[in-house]
């Protein structure tokens, strides 16, 4: 059984493709989200295997949710679709399969044979993934985008991570690692990242560091990585 | 003082064959661009000629030797009109003449004064020539010839041998000629300034009418070239010439006829007479005067018209029938409206190029209308299958009535022909539209509408508010993550009618793709049917609301 998660902003997409998919006897559902933030969530707590992905949602596009899961948690991908202009764009994200709505069983069960040999998807993690410019964030019951360039550092703690811009911070579902590797943020402490352009002030203590950003926020900076960022802040 | 009158009487006989020559149809007024090769030659036959004239009118002093003469008059007004090689051309010939035909020991020196007179108008010709309105003066005329005469007397002195018969003849013909031929200059120009004006007051006067038929006419030529057109035209024509009558006629039959001989020149008839053939064939304006050329009715012997001008219309370089023009018998055919007619022909063509232009423009909007409409966004079919297949599983009845709306639906795009639609028809169609997107987004929709029911009957072209909605769907709700709203209202508001869409997803971009093309193709048709000043507007606030408005006519919708 493989463990399956549906992501459709629909709700009627949803329930029918849960129904075909329980009905090839293939996949055990883990969870049905209707957007990105709590697909998010889903994929790291629920460790799923498949994601079956609508690409047309609102705010956070399938493809844009791609780019923002943490390449260790990132399952094998089905896209699911009205539209067949995506089908090329699918491919280049290493997709698993991708199916056009409406759905028919038969075709289903050619995507279970896929998924079960492992054909049309690569384990390497995509190099084409597009930088992120936009950061969804929870606030409240919405989804917060908050601007990449505005960040001024990003923290994990025991509830998550956090990402700080100059007025406030918001809670995000995404990695700190993803931010390191997508949105241009420098790892400066186990678990702080730093935008390197909103550092104002470089504090020395005895063997420590703390950075000041332009907003006046302290960000430490851990002894093994201190090099690294006086390097980036030279260059 | 015996030779001055004589040479007075010399001057008056000029002025006379010139008047004439005026009046005559060789006359051609000056263009503002100075005469063209064409036009020189014209100029250098007639002033020749006058100065020819001028030697034989001449009075002969002196036992013959010399010719108290006024060709000077021919050669200056030559050069002040047509520049210096004209003017010495005229006074090189005129001399020749003077020289060979009739002799006499001055005859060389009047020559060669003679054409120096012609330079020396030319020389003020290329000095005011900027600045026609100063050279054209009968002061010019005069001050010129004076000089030359002058001129032309120092000649005589240094030319005629012995000096003592130059003295003589200067005696005898430098007071008359020096005070005389200056005169005739001036008066020369005055007659051909009043000719001149003459012609630009025709021309102004049927540029006056010209533009009043074009004012009348421009409308009714929209609608094409059509019979009842035809009649329309032929009115306005005969209004706006007064001549006695006027027809209209495609390339074989009469369309219209307006005015004297309407008795017997009837409609549908086929065109009779070998002029509109003439003018069929060659594509050329054709005048028959009445005197050299009779337009002889072929229908009737008792028809009383005489004279005809008669004006090819053309689109796109194809003739599509004529104008004409015509005058009783014993009535002159005025100049005014001969002009007027060969304006008119230009003016009518031009105006039924717009029309065929115009024509064509809304026929592309059409095709585009249709391949909107048979392109209805597949997606949207596919989207809304898959809802109803969803939907089908827990509830087949509910899926049912979806199926009933999206085949309601397809049939009012692909079925509906009539152009114009109503309100409530629109509303109908954009009824079954939003259940199956209300399935689609369920739980995330709420629909509002607000028709006034009296704007119900509001007659609006057809298909004009799905793309409006549809629009707010797209571009709109589906953008929003939480739950969104779309109103649909309807209001008169001062003399129009507004119909408006506004969705609170506030994500409006202006769009580019088939729903942007759905949006514009309303606009057009909407601004092509009733003006400029309806259409769509849209206004827009971000994550509050994007209202789209479209504002039509309120006429067809009954009063409250």
């Amino acid at each position: 059984m493989m463990r399956a998660l549906l992501v459709d902003d629909e709700m009627h997409a949803r329930e029918e493709l849960a129904a075909l998919l329980r009905e090839t006897g293939a996949f055990e559902i883990v969870g049905a989200c209707a957007d990105a933030v709590s697909a998010l969530q889903a994929i790291r707590t629920r460790r799923p295997d498949v994601l079956f992905l609508d690409v047309q949602m609102p705010v956070v596009s399938g493809f844009e949710l791609l780019s923002m899961i943490d390449d260790a948690d990132l399952p094998r991908v089905v896209f699911v679709t009205a539209h067949d202009e995506y089908a090329l764009r699918a491919f280049e994200e290493n997709a698993a399969d991708y199916l056009l709505k409406p759905v028919a069983i038969e075709r289903l069960a050619r995507t279970v044979e896929r998924l079960r040999v492992g054909t049309g998807f690569s384990d390497t993690a995509s190099q084409l993934r597009q930088a992120l410019r936009r950061i969804p964030c929870q606030a409240g019951r919405s989804i917060k985008l908050v601007d990449a360039s505005e960040i001024e550092f990003a923290r994990s703690s025991e509830a998550g991570v956090y990402v700080v811009c100059a007025r406030a911070e918001y809670f995000t579902e995404l990695t700190l690692r993803v931010l390191e590797e997508r949105a241009g943020l420098v790892r400066c402490h186990k678990q702080y990242l730093v935008r390197i352009e909103q550092v104002e002030e470089v504090r020395l203590g005895e063997g420590t560091a703390t950075l000041v950003t332009r907003s006046g926020r302290e960000v430490p900076v851990s002894r093994r990585l201190l090099p690294t960022i006086r390097e980036q802040l030279e260059g | 003082m015996r030779i001055a009158v004589q040479l007075v009487e010399v001057l008056a006989v000029f002025v006379v064959i010139f008047y004439l020559y005026c009046r005559s149809p060789a006359f051609q007024p000056l263009t503002p661009d100075w005469p063209r090769t064409r036009g020189k030659v014209r100029l250098y036959l007639v002033f020749s000629g006058i100065a020819i004239l001028g030697n034989y009118l001449g009075v002969p002093v002196v036992e013959g030797q010399a010719i108290v003469n006024a060709r000077a008059v021919g050669s200056v007004l030559a050069g002040l009109l047509g520049g210096p090689v004209l003017g010495l051309l005229v006074g090189v010939t005129s001399g020749i003449h003077r020289v060979t035909a009739l002799g006499g020991a001055a005859a060389l020196a009047g020559a060669v004064a003679t054409t120096l007179e012609g330079g020396l108008g030319g020389l003020v010709h290329l000095a005011l020539r900027r600045k026609p309105e100063q050279l054209m003066t009968p002061k010019v005329a005069f001050l010129t010839t004076l000089v030359g005469e002058i001129l032309h007397m120092g000649i005589v002195l240094l030319l005629t041998h012995p000096f003592s018969r130059a003295v003589a003849v200067v005696e005898a013909i430098g007071p008359p000629m020096i005070a005389m031929n200056p005169l005739g200059a001036a008066l020369f120009m005055t007659v051909f300034l009043e000719r001149q004006r003459e012609e630009d007051r025709v021309g102004a006067a049927s540029s006056e009418r010209a533009l009043k038929v074009a004012e009348r006419s421009l409308e009714l030529m929209a609608r094409g070239f059509r019979p009842e057109v035809a009649a329309e035209l032929a009115t306005i024509v005969k209004e706006e010439t007064g001549v006695g009558a006027v027809c209209v006629t495609d390339t074989e039959s009469v369309l219209a006829w307006s005015g004297l001989g309407a008795d017997h020149h009837r409609v549908g008839k086929p065109v009779a007479s070998r002029f509109t053939a003439q003018a069929l064939d060659k594509n050329a304006v054709v005048f028959a005067d009445g005197v050299q050329q009779r337009y002889g009715c072929t229908l009737s012997p008792s028809c009383p018209l005489g004279s005809v001008l008669i004006i090819p219309l053309q689109v796109d370089g194809t003739i599509v029938g004529t104008v004409q023009l015509f005058e009783p018998r014993g009535r002159r055919f005025l100049n005014m409206n001969r002009s007027l007619g060969k304006g008119l022909g230009t003016l009518l063509s031009s105006q039924l190029l717009i029309a065929r232009y115009q024509e064509q423009k809304s026929l592309l909007v059409l095709s585009e209308l249709k391949l909107a409409r048979a392109q209805v966004n597949p997606h949207f079919l596919f989207n809304a299958l898959a809802t109803i297949i969803a939907i089908l599983r827990r509830d087949a009845d509910r899926s049912r009535d979806l199926l009933i709306h999206l085949s309601n639906f397809f049939r009012k795009n692909l079925k509906r022909q009539s152009d114009i639609s109503t309100l409530a028809e629109e509303m109908e169609h954009v009824g079954a539209y939003l259940e199956i997107e209300k399935a689609r987004f369920e739980g995330r929709i709420v629909v509002e509408t607000d028709v006034e029911p009296a704007l119900l009957h509001l007659e609006l072209p057809a298909f004009t508010l799905q793309p409006l909605v549809e629009n707010a769907f797209k571009h709109g709700i589906s953008t929003m993550l939480g739950p969104g709203r779309v109103s649909i209202r309807a209001r008169r508001v001062e003399g129009a009618v507004l119909v408006e869409v506004e969705d609170d997803a506030g994500a409006w971009v202006k769009p580019a793709d088939r729903a942007g093309l759905g949006m514009q193709i309303v606009d057009k048709r909407v601004k092509n049917l009733y003006g400029k000043e309806f259409g769509l507007s849209v206004e827009f606030r971000p994550q509050e609301y994007t209202r789209v408005s479209l504002r039509l006519p309120a006429e067809g919708a009954p009063a409250p």
